[in-house]
């Protein structure tokens, strides 16, 4: 006979459970492009809660997509890209737009909230030429992060001072990758010759 | 490579550009040249030139004694990137840095170019400005909607009598026009600055037919800030290498106004004469119809243990109450606010003190207690903090309390901060005394983890003293401190020695660690302390 003491138990470590199941149901993959490394994460969605709230309302969203090549998990990047993206959602079409934030924009509109989250992480390359500070046949990790560069209502920073979760956070052993829930990290990957390298 | 420019005045009006001196940020190190040279001389029109123009630009690793944004509100800038830029005062200047700050600035606030001056100040430090201007018009608009027509532009959530006829105007003026990001960031900034006293949203919803929209601009009072603040937090977890572990818990739970905290200690001796285990709970509103008035309530248990050397000094001092076996108290208190700097409370304080020996009844410490507190936090031209605190409070044990103990107690505290970058000052002083017989857990001890560090209460006066004066001075550089402890606890009718300590300590987030050492003594021993201490944990809902 099941208790009500071990039902609990039994939800308490399914809730404790959640975050890593959904974490490694968000598959990351890389690929080559000519000169490039792409960034495959199905998956991976930033587009949610407040800065999707505000989207919504027709405000324009910028959010920093970061990939970091680490040669170990939770290791120092040996290598970066970084990108800045302009999202906004066109309230007729009911659909997303997204510009690069640069000197000479890329732009794209119309797409669904999937396809315009696949198309950002699409657009940040890292040049295969910064992966050869770490060797030729090393084992490297990707780091796919962001972060929303708005001030008004979307900062993701938290407020300074001591909370329980920062407490928690001070006194836990659980290393800066899994804390994070704006990062997606995955690997061993291996530097790939001229086309394509799966996991 | 570095992207730079530097603008001269001269008689002549002739600009040179040198790329070392005047860097940019990633917006212009992208740009095209003309633009970028129209956009630095709109900055360099925002710059206070008179105060800048005969000072030298500073060099790489001179100290930075401030950095400022100028031409834009620092606060609407993300939190981090604020504190990011406050931080760079008391370090060394790196121009690298100061260029990513600087294209950090332009990334939140696109429509914005961020240039970073530094100035050499007359005492050898280098100020930081970032200057930031909006860049040019011809920015196009990223967002979709900009194709649309706006059909209407509203204002809601302000009565009609606070908005201005210009600010009217300028709202009908984006009707029939398609939309634009940069004009609707700006009225929403013309109406902040306008009316201060409200947090203004901007949302597009759809127009009545496809292809126009409404602008709609909602404007919510400001909720005032608290005149009255919670009892101070403090939970901690120690270790004195003369008194041993002990910890004291209490967490927070709550909202803006009303707050629950429960309170946990095992084998805590850190603040009284007495150790105690036990459990409490706290209630506070500081909110009570109007923001002046507030209340709290508090329930606590404590067993107490006591340290031989305070029972044997307690044999000498038969005028001192015995000690007890545990102590309960209800506290229900009254503030009121008379500024938002200066508020008082009264109200009673019941104890009932369980006799360490059965064959005694239980004695009621019951006092009447009230208090003034004040409190100021303000900054300086240099980004300084500064945080003053003072408090007089007094206990009076009464008979007409039904106490069985008659005494009064008066504290007087305060302490001072300065906080610069990485530099942080603290002073702190206090003075007690007490009349009559005061029960052992109002006496006052020295020789803790916060006072007179270096020395050992049970060592000074293992049952407290009925005076008390004390004053510390403590540096900190990052996470090291130097402190200096003058103090002495004593019973009016003994004689009183002052005794100083100084020492040095690390302190890591809530993680402490303090070494101090006696100093007016024979006996050179050092005292360890550490720990954590965690001054704010709580939950809001």
């Amino acid at each position: 006979m099941v208790t009500p003491a071990r039902h609990v138990v039994v939800v308490l470590l399914a809730m404790l459970a959640w975050p890593a199941v959904r974490s490694s149901a968000q598959g990351l993959t890389i690929d080559t492009a000519g000169d490039a490394l792409k960034i495959r994460a199905p998956g991976f969605s930033f587009l949610k809660g407040e800065p999707l709230a505000r989207l919504k309302d027709g405000r324009t969203v910028r959010v920093e997509l970061s990939g970091l090549v680490l040669p170990g998990p939770g290791k120092s990047p040996a290598a970066a890209a970084r990108r800045i993206f302009a999202l906004s959602y066109d309230l007729w079409e009911e659909r997303f737009a997204v510009t690069t934030v640069e000197a000479r924009p890329q732009s794209v509109s119309h797409l669904a909230q999937t396809a315009v989250e696949a198309w950002c992480v699409d657009h940040l390359t890292i040049p295969l030429a910064a992966l050869g500070v770490l060797g030729r046949e090393q084992q490297f990790w990707i780091r796919l992060e962001y972060r929303f560069v708005d001030s008004d209502g979307v900062s993701d920073q938290p407020d300074p001072g001591y909370t329980l979760q920062a407490l928690i956070d001070v006194l836990s052993r659980r290393r800066k990758t899994e804390a994070s829930p704006h990062a997606l990290e995955a690997g061993p990957f291996r530097t790939p010759a001229r086309r394509s390298s799966r996991r | 490579m570095r992207t730079g420019v530097t603008v001269r005045h001269s008689p002549d009006c002739a600009i040179f550009l040198n790329a070392n001196n005047f860097a940019m940020g990633s917006l212009l190190a992208l740009s095209e040249g003309m633009r970028t040279l129209g956009m630095l001389l709109t900055l360099l029109a925002v710059v206070p030139q008179a105060t800048i123009d005969q000072k030298l630009a500073a060099p790489e690793g001179t100290t930075i004694v401030a950095a400022q944004v100028t031409g834009f509100d620092i606060d609407r800038l993300s939190p981090g990137l604020r504190e990011e830029i406050r931080s760079l005062a008391g370090t060394p200047l790196k121009q690298q840095r100061l260029d990513e700050l600087a294209a950090r600035i332009e990334a939140e606030r696109p429509r914005h170019v961020a240039a970073v001056r530094t100035v050499m100040e007359p005492d050898g430090q280098a100020r930081v400005m970032f200057v930031v201007g909006r860049s040019g018009e011809s920015d196009p608009d990223d967002n979709v909607n900009a194709r649309y027509i706006v059909e209407e532009a509203e204002l809601t959530g302000v009565p009609e009598a606070e908005v201005s006829q210009a600010l009217r105007d300028e709202l009908q003026g984006l009707v029939g026009k398609r939309l634009d990001s940069g004009d609707a960031d700006r009225l929403q900034e013309r109406i902040e600055n306008e009316l201060p006293n409200y947090e203004v949203s901007r949302r597009i919803r759809r127009g009545s037919e496809r292809g126009r929209i409404r602008l709609l601009y909602e404007a919510r009072k400001r909720e005032l800030p608290s005149w009255l603040r919670f009892e101070s937090l403090r939970s901690n977890a120690l270790f004195h290498s003369e008194q041993g572990w002990g910890t004291y818990l209490d967490l927070g739970i709550g909202d803006r106004n009303i707050r629950f905290t429960p309170i946990v200690a095992w084998d805590y001796a850190d603040d009284l004469v007495e150790e105690y285990s036990g459990y409490g709970l706290r209630f506070e509103t500081r909110k009570l119809g109007t923001r002046r008035l507030g209340a709290s309530l508090e329930y606590s248990w404590f067993d107490t243990d006591w340290r031989t050397p305070t029972l044997g000094a307690l044999t000498f001092k038969p005028e001192v109450p015995r000690p007890y076996t545990s102590r309960s108290t209800i506290t229900p208190l009254l503030k009121f606010a008379l500024s938002p700097a200066l508020n008082v409370a009264a109200g009673v304080s019941i104890s009932e003190l369980e006799p360490l020996f059965p064959e005694s009844a239980s004695r009621m410490a019951n006092a009447a207690v009230a208090s003034i507190a004040f409190g100021q936090r303000w900054k300086d031209g240099s980004h300084a903090t500064h945080n003053a605190e003072a408090s007089f409070g007094v206990r009076a044990g009464s008979r007409q309390l039904e106490s069985d103990l008659a005494y009064t107690r008066y504290l007087g505290q305060g302490s001072y901060r300065y906080d610069l970058g990485r530099h942080h000052v603290q002073a702190t002083g206090m003075a007690g005394a007490i009349t009559g017989h005061a029960p052992l857990f109002e006496r006052f001890t020295l020789g803790d983890s916060s006072t007179l560090r270096g020395w050992d209460k049970y060592a000074i006066a293992p049952a407290g003293g009925d005076r008390v004066i004390y004053s510390s001075i403590e540096y900190r550089y990052t996470g090291l401190a130097l402190f200096l402890d003058v103090g002495s606890v004593w019973d009016e009718n003994s004689e009183r020695k002052v005794r100083v300590s100084t020492g040095f300590g690390f302190h890591a987030g809530p993680a402490f660690f303090v070494v101090g050492f006696p100093l007016n003594t024979d006996n050179l021993s050092a005292i360890v302390t550490m720990g954590l201490r965690i001054p704010g944990t709580g939950i809001r809902w």
